[in-house]
């Protein structure tokens, strides 16, 4: 051996980035003037930009941008990709998904992959501005992958959460660490995959582990520093309102889960942000927690100014078949009405009436729902679902949903709504099981179909509860759906197609197989005058869940950034 | 034993120590085996550890590190292997990278949360493989200020 002397120095360890050719180091400073007042009318202002994750406050997932549009779709060819790989052992590395919705501001892209990655990107070269990597714990407790849905942008600051319940703050310049703070305990099971959301001066976060046994809650933060301003529970503690539909014994509301993993949609002028929650705990074993659940399954009207729960509307009460509510509820108008549209896993689309949550219209959006029915009025009948211990029971839709977290759409200008469709069935056998901390809790073994499953792109008139159009395939839906002004509606699936729809038609224009399966939110944006489709692919996350018959599918590391021929 | 399910036989001692060493029972060390060892406190605010590379064995020790608390880690690597290797090293911000010639050492500044553990490895070859892979375990909870808002719930 060599003696102390003769040792060579090797140094000091570099950032590893340094060592990627093309790493530029630092991006033009375009972030610094986006603020609440932009983001509030950005899709209007600066349709060139997506500057917050649905594209707008209202979840509407759509774009005033045309030029690529009906006729010269045919046309739409990769300008770029950027791909990344990753190096050494990362936690659920065989579930990992490119889940993100890319923001762009003024030709800077910013997106966020899994375990912990955040990239600044040249939205019109797709050359890599900036990296920052969050070391991520191997052994966090990730019910369904290792994934993020995206970042928020405002005061010169990029705004990511963190595989283990971190929200952090970052130079939009340079990625460089502003702030960092804690809002989940990965002891208890928690963790965070959801994308910030901007209102006023605050952050605002939501934890995941509604698989775990956890209190869902969401958190606001100051932008400026990081400090707390607020948390909502989704649960009640006892002697709170809602606290009444919990046993009013033992601790289930403690464990109760009610997350809120998905990005909220915002109204500003009645001032209020629309939470959805995920499914109570445990999953599929109701004989311990009797009772409607609150505020489970639900959208969660709260005041962002102090973080107190307005009005609620359940969409499924005593929830045994793990149908989260966690998707959007997109906000438009409707005979002068504001309103609210969601696709829930129970398989019902509920027009809501957003000023005070009341019901307008529920209508059902698969073919086959056997789990129970929702008539005209909301009144939910259960007809078959987990009860008897040890025996097995077959349902549709599965606990994935006739529409997975992945977004639908609205247009104003065809009033249609374009929702990603997944009819797959389940069994789930109840098992009942005592709660510890970090330990799944269940209260059942699931077994979802790999036979007999079907997916489709519907577009439905809120106005009547019609299907207008339905794309069909043999593959269920589980990637975000994008409409825009130039007539279109685009989407992918899970065998790697990524697909553009004439909007009023469904008529398939364009397609483009990117080699993984889809399922993230695309966005669109514009730099130069010309128009593009930026799309992260990357297949994986809880596919056993959602599509057991693609487990093989191959994972992705990519994003397509799609246009038109210069 | 009887009324139980035997599912495993007995492994014989020497099929124990071949898991550990280099081209024994396996081609390399069996990841997650070696020795642990415990970062220090430094009166510079740092914790402070060393992590050799041992002659032909291609393996970090000690092979487990454990953090008191999160927060930053000086990490002093040497390599007494007459080969070259490497590490990647989890850091906040970006992974930490260092060359190893054959004899030299260098360090690396990590700066990590916790609770919880990480990997790290030599990537060249496939010495993460034949057992140049390395866990850094962060103890400890997260802030009170963090945790949930209910009684205290049991754990495994």
């Amino acid at each position: 051996m060599a003696t102390e002397t003769e040792y060579v120095d090797a140094g000091e360890a570099v950032d590893f980035r340094n060592l990627s050719p093309g790493y530029v180091g630092n991006a033009p400073d375009v972030a610094k003037g986006v603020n609440y007042d932009r983001i509030l009318k950005a899709r209007e202002a600066e349709p060139h930009n997506w500057l917050t994750y649905y594209g707008g406050y209202d979840g509407q997932r759509y774009s005033l941008l045309d030029q690529i549009n009906t006729s010269n779709v045919k046309d739409l060819k990769p300008a770029w990709v950027f791909q990344c790989g990753s190096v050494g052992m990362h936690s659920g590395a065989s579930t990992y998904s490119f889940e993100a919705s890319p923001l762009v501001v003024d030709g800077v892209m910013y997106v966020t992959g899994w375990d912990g990655w955040m990239w600044a990107l040249d939205a019109k070269t797709g050359a890599e501005l900036w990296r920052y990597h969050r070391a991520s714990p191997y052994d966090v407790s990730l019910c369904c992958g290792n994934v993020n849905r995206g970042c928020a942008v405002a005061d010169g600051k990029v705004f990511m959460a963190t595989l283990n319940a971190h929200v952090t703050a970052l130079d939009a310049k340079t990625g460089a660490l502003v702030w960092d703070q804690v809002f989940g305990d990965v002891r208890a099971g928690e963790s965070a995959t959801v994308a910030p959301l901007i209102v006023k001066d605050m952050v605002i976060v939501g934890s995941s582990g509604g698989e775990f046994g956890v209190r869902g809650h969401a958190d606001a933060f100051k932008l400026e520093t990081g400090e707390r301003v607020w948390r909502c529970y989704m649960v009640p503690e006892p002697g709170q309102p809602g606290s009444e539909t919990w046993p009013a014994d033992g601790e289930a509301w403690a464990r109760g889960g009610g997350n809120c993993w998905i990005t909220p949609t915002y109204d500003e002028e009645l001032n209020l942000l629309y939470f959805n929650t995920g499914n109570p705990c445990p999953d599929f074993d109701g004989g311990v927690r009797e009772g409607d659940n609150l505020f489970t399954d639900s959208v969660v009207a709260v005041d962002p100014d102090t973080g107190e729960i307005k009005s609620h509307y359940q969409y499924t009460p005593h929830d045994v078949w793990d149908y989260d509510s966690t998707m959007e509820n997109i906000l438009f108008e409707m005979d002068g009405r504001k309103c609210s549209g969601h696709f829930d896993k129970n398989g019902y689309f509920f027009i809501l009436d957003r000023t005070d949550c009341s019901l307008i219209r529920v209508v059902p959006f698969v073919d086959r729902i056997t789990w129970g029915e929702i008539d005209s009025n909301g009144k939910v009948t259960a007809r078959v679902f987990p009860d008897k211990e040890g025996d097995p029971v077959h349902f549709w839709p599965g606990p994935a949903g006739a529409k997975e977290w992945t977004h639908a759409a609205y247009s104003p200008k065809t009033g249609l709504f374009y929702c990603p469709v997944q009819d797959v069935g389940a069994t789930a056998t109840r098992r009942r099981r005592d709660f510890k901390e970090s330990i799944p809790y269940w209260g059942a073994g699931v077994a979802v179909d790999t036979e007999d499953v079907s997916g489709y792109v519907s577009a439905f008139d809120p106005a009547t509860g019609q299907e207008k159009w339905r794309f069909t395939q043999e593959h269920p839906m589980t990637a975000s759906v994008l409409a825009t002004a130039g007539g279109l509606v685009l989407t992918g699936g899970p065998a790697g197609k990524y697909w553009a729809f004439n909007d009023t038609t469904g008529e398939l224009l364009w397609e483009f197989s990117c080699g993984s399966g889809h399922h993230s939110s695309p966005s669109t944006y514009s730099v130069d005058g010309r128009q593009y489709i930026a799309v992260p692919v990357g297949y994986g996350a809880w596919t056993e869940g959602f599509y057991p018959g693609a487990l093989a599918q191959a994972g992705g590391a990519a994003l397509f950034a799609f246009a038109l021929p210069e | 034993m009887e009324g139980e399910t035997r599912v495993t036989a007995t492994v014989d001692e020497s099929v124990m120590e071949g898991l550990a060493k280099q081209n024994g029972v396996t081609l390399g060390r069996v990841l997650g085996r070696g020795n642990v060892g415990m970062a220090e406190e430094g009166s510079d605010g740092k914790m402070h550890a060393t992590v050799r590379i041992p002659l032909d064995e291609l393996v970090f020790d000690p092979g487990v590190l454990i953090l008191p608390h999160a927060g930053d880690l000086e990490l002093e690597i040497i390599n007494d292997d007459n080969n070259s290797h490497c590490a990647v090293l989890p850091s906040n911000g970006d992974s930490k990278f260092i060359w190893l010639v054959n004899f030299s050492k260098g360090t690396a500044t990590l700066q990590l949360d916790g609770p919880g553990y990480y990997w790290y490895g030599s990537r060249t070859g496939n010495d993460e493989g034949r057992g140049l892979t390395g866990t850094i375990v962060v103890t400890g909870e997260v802030p009170d200020e963090a945790k949930l808002d209910r009684p205290p719930q049991p754990r495994p």
